[in-house]
């Protein structure tokens, strides 16, 4: 069953019964048996593999795993790719490339080691030089930046931090503008 | 398969043997060429309403409200390389995004001009359904403040009507439409025929206490009064908040012509419906002294048709239908059709927008909202209501609303780890509240669209050339709106309040008006108080080119009340034998 074919049946038996609320629970039955959307086919990435085994050690350590996926569970570096090279300028994929250069040279310089693959004491030496950098103007701070914007984008926009930690409702049904917070791991719905 | 299902799907669909004489035409089938099918059809005019798109899948699968981001390529960031190549001044529209973009013309097949001084936003939907596909669906009365504005101030010329001429047709479209909505009382936003009022947030509810109280009740901050269903209502699903209505809604829960007006007209049996029908010029009977029809181009074809009828209706919008006359010259109108006064093309006017304040609100960290409310929060016009301002005429309303900052926040925070991921899940972050200011424009007479010597659309017909400013007034205003926006965001109990010193330039707002206006005088405007052409008796005018002044509420639903009295009007002369 196409989904547009079953709403529109759900909307004409809400309509019809007038109990919207039914025809919602009836929505969510019935969505439950459709087939997930397959992911867009992912490009060639334009990234070399150094960059993308430094975009995948810093990802994970902003997003690790924990009771709920991590960054690199839910492929952010994918998505990272498809905006590095479909979406991005010139200009803005040489500030990525650029900023992630700069923050491998900060590892080197900090812990003598590359920042791809880097993990415990030294790369939290690094990511808290990252992440509160007493200069925000250095090419390391900024490509930082950068970076956890695309991570935390990428993540919370994928398909299982959306169904399975977000539990977001795509038809609720109501508005609440008063309701009260969640108790932990029932989901938030932004 | 219920009635009104088979009854949109069916729309749209060409008939095998063409017929090219009506009793009317329609030309657009927008928010106002909707509103004219219906009340035409259902007052017994076999009526073709003439759409330059192409068709809509009314059962909803050119609708992508429920797409989600996991199911856009660049998750909703928009795909902006293709935009930039297609859609440059499209792609500037909130809704023309990754998922709704084809709702907006190509501006290379569309082209428009402006002086390089003089910026305009031509934001334009060409489908069956126009731009009610997209529109932001709020709905505000005008009152006589706003009628007699123009009278009062002397800028522009005065309304041939006021409030009491209109109210019953107010009330006529609220009742078909359904409007949500609080009733408040106020005399400069006079109440509707309201479905229950969708909840305020606990922060707009203190905000509006506070606000109250600050200002002694001069200031009123109200839900917002939108053509969305909270209940059940004509055959029509009440809203499942889903969110963006701007992508259409599949169960025709907020107002659009291809789910409530073109289906009523398609049950009349007198609707015909021709996508891709570009029309180039209202054609003129120089021996009746009437509209004889109009020139069409099929988009797709390119092939010239002649529609005949008793009485046109131009709904094409504003901008569009000023074109239109100004392409459709003859002896008697050397200067665009029904254009004696002199006035057609001039007088255009959008309302200026995107200054406005936003601040913190502390506390209520318990608190969500569940839902995605498709409706905002709306302060009712303050400004030259109950006191003059020194600094400029007329006035302002102020929309925006309130959330939490959710995991969007994570970006502009410190940390990372897993207590960082989990803060971003588990907790939503402070409360924002904000409002920007909708301002009303004067009409200026140099304010004008013409057609350029030039430039043409991809069906030849000459692309307009838009030179509109704003002028003091505006410019003034918008320092109010600044500076109240600040006043207001404080006084609501908001901390860290911050200005938005933003004015887009003209056109933005997409409440493009004037150009063909009405007048109580034949020598004043192009169209008398029934949006009827003051030159040619059976041509009707009811989109936002008939508009005289912009008041400051969001303009569609006068559009609407205009359009079923103007159609009530026609068909009652035409009754006469008086077209």
């Amino acid at each position: 069953m196409e989904r547009r074919d079953f709403l529109r049946a759900a909307a004409a038996a809400a309509a019809l019964s007038l109990v919207p609320h039914e025809a919602e629970a009836q929505a969510a039955r019935a969505w439950a048996t459709l087939a997930a959307p397959a992911s867009p086919d992912l490009p060639v990435a334009p990234l070399s593999e150094a960059h993308r085994a430094i975009i995948r050690t810093v990802a994970d350590a902003i997003i690790p795993r924990t009771d709920s996926p991590g960054a690199n569970d839910v492929n952010v570096l994918g998505w990272i790719e498809v905006i590095a090279q479909d979406y991005y300028t010139d200009a803005e994929r040489t500030a990525l490339t650029t900023g992630l250069d700069a923050m491998d040279a900060l590892s080197r310089q900090l812990t003598q080691q590359p920042l791809a693959g880097l993990a415990g004491a030294p790369l939290a030496q690094v990511m808290d030089a990252l992440d509160a950098p007493t200069d925000r103007t250095t090419p390391a701070a900024r490509g930082y930046s950068r970076l956890k914007g695309l991570v935390i984008h990428g993540y919370f926009t994928s398909e299982r931090v959306q169904k399975d930690v977000l539990k977001t409702q795509i038809m609720p049904g109501r508005f609440n503008g008063a309701a009260d917070m969640p108790t932990k791991g029932a989901g938030r719905d932004e | 398969m219920s009635d009104l299902t088979s009854t949109l799907l069916s729309l749209g669909t060409r008939q095998p043997r063409e017929r090219r004489v009506f009793d009317a035409i329609v030309v657009g089938s927008g928010i106002s060429g909707g509103w004219a099918a219906k009340e035409l059809t259902e007052r017994g005019l076999e009526t073709v309403v003439l759409e330059a798109g192409g068709p809509i899948d009314f059962g909803g699968k050119d609708f992508t409200e429920h797409v989600q981001s996991y199911e856009l390529k660049y998750r909703g960031w928009g795909d902006r390389n293709t935009i930039a190549k297609t859609q440059p001044i499209q792609g500037q529209c909130y809704a023309c995004d990754e998922a709704g973009h084809k709702f907006f013309v190509n501006d290379f097949e569309n082209p428009y001009t402006t002086p390089d001084n003089a910026p305009f936003k031509w934001f334009r939907g060409r489908q069956v359904g126009g731009r009610s596909i997209m529109w932001g669906r709020q709905v505000y009365r005008w009152s006589d403040l706003d009628f007699e504005a123009n009278a009062k101030d002397g800028h522009g010329t005065d309304w041939p009507i006021r409030y009491k001429d209109i109210a019953p047709w107010y009330s006529h479209v609220e009742r078909f439409i359904g409007i949500t909505g609080a009733k408040e009382g106020l005399s400069q936003l006079p109440d509707g025929e309201f479905l229950p009022a969708m909840q305020m947030t606990v922060v707009e509810r203190a905000a509006r206490e506070n606000i109250l109280k600050k200002f002694g009740g001069e200031r009123v901050l109200t839900i917002g009064r939108a053509a969305v269903l909270t209940q059940n209502h004509n055959g029509r699903a009440a809203c499942h908040y889903c969110g963006p209505c701007e992508r259409g809604c599949v169960t025709h829960s907020y107002f659009n012509s291809i789910g409530s007006t073109l289906p009523a007209a398609k049950k009349t049996g007198r609707l015909t419906l021709r996508p891709h029908s570009v029309v180039t010029e209202v054609l003129f009977d120089a021996k009746r002294g009437r509209a004889r029809g109009v020139r069409v181009i099929d988009a797709v074809t390119m092939q010239e048709h002649i529609f005949e009828a008793k009485v046109v209706f131009l709904c094409a919008s504003a901008i569009e239908s000023v074109r239109l006359l100004l392409n459709s010259k003859s002896t008697r109108f050397p200067d665009g059709f029904a254009n004696s006064s002199g006035t057609l093309g001039k007088y255009v006017m959008d309302h200026h927008y995107g200054s406005g304040a936003g601040g913190t609100f502390p506390g209520f960290l318990d608190k969500r909202t569940e839902g995605r409310r498709p409706n905002g929060i709306y302060v009712a016009r303050f400004r030259n209501v109950t006191s003059a301002s020194k600094d400029f005429v007329r006035g302002y309303g102020m929309q925006g609303g309130s959330s939490r900052g959710g995991w969007g926040r994570g970006s502009g925070m410190r940390g990372y780890g897993a207590a960082f991921k989990q803060s971003l899940i588990d907790d939503l972050g402070p409360w924002g509240l904000s409002v920007g200011g909708w301002g009303e424009t004067l009409p200026y007479e140099d304010n004008t669209i013409t057609l350029d010597p030039t430039v043409k659309d991809k069906w030849g017909v000459p692309a307009a050339r838009i030179n509109v400013t704003w002028r003091e007034n505006e410019i003034a205003m918008n320092k109010d709106i600044i500076a109240s926006g600040v006043e207001l965001m404080e006084a609501a109990g908001c901390t860290d309040v911050r200005p938005s010193r933003t004015m887009h330039p003209p056109g933005h707002c997409i409440h493009e008006m004037g150009g063909a206006r009405m007048a109580k005088t034949a020598k004043e405007g192009v169209l008398n108080g029934w949006n009827q052409s003051w030159d040619v008796p059976n041509l009707f005018i009811t989109d936002g080119s008939a508009m005289a002044s912009t008041a400051c509420q969001n303009p569609s639903i006068t559009y609407m009340a205009l359009t079923a009295r103007a159609a009530a009007h026609a068909v009652a002369e035409l009754k006469r034998r008086s077209l």
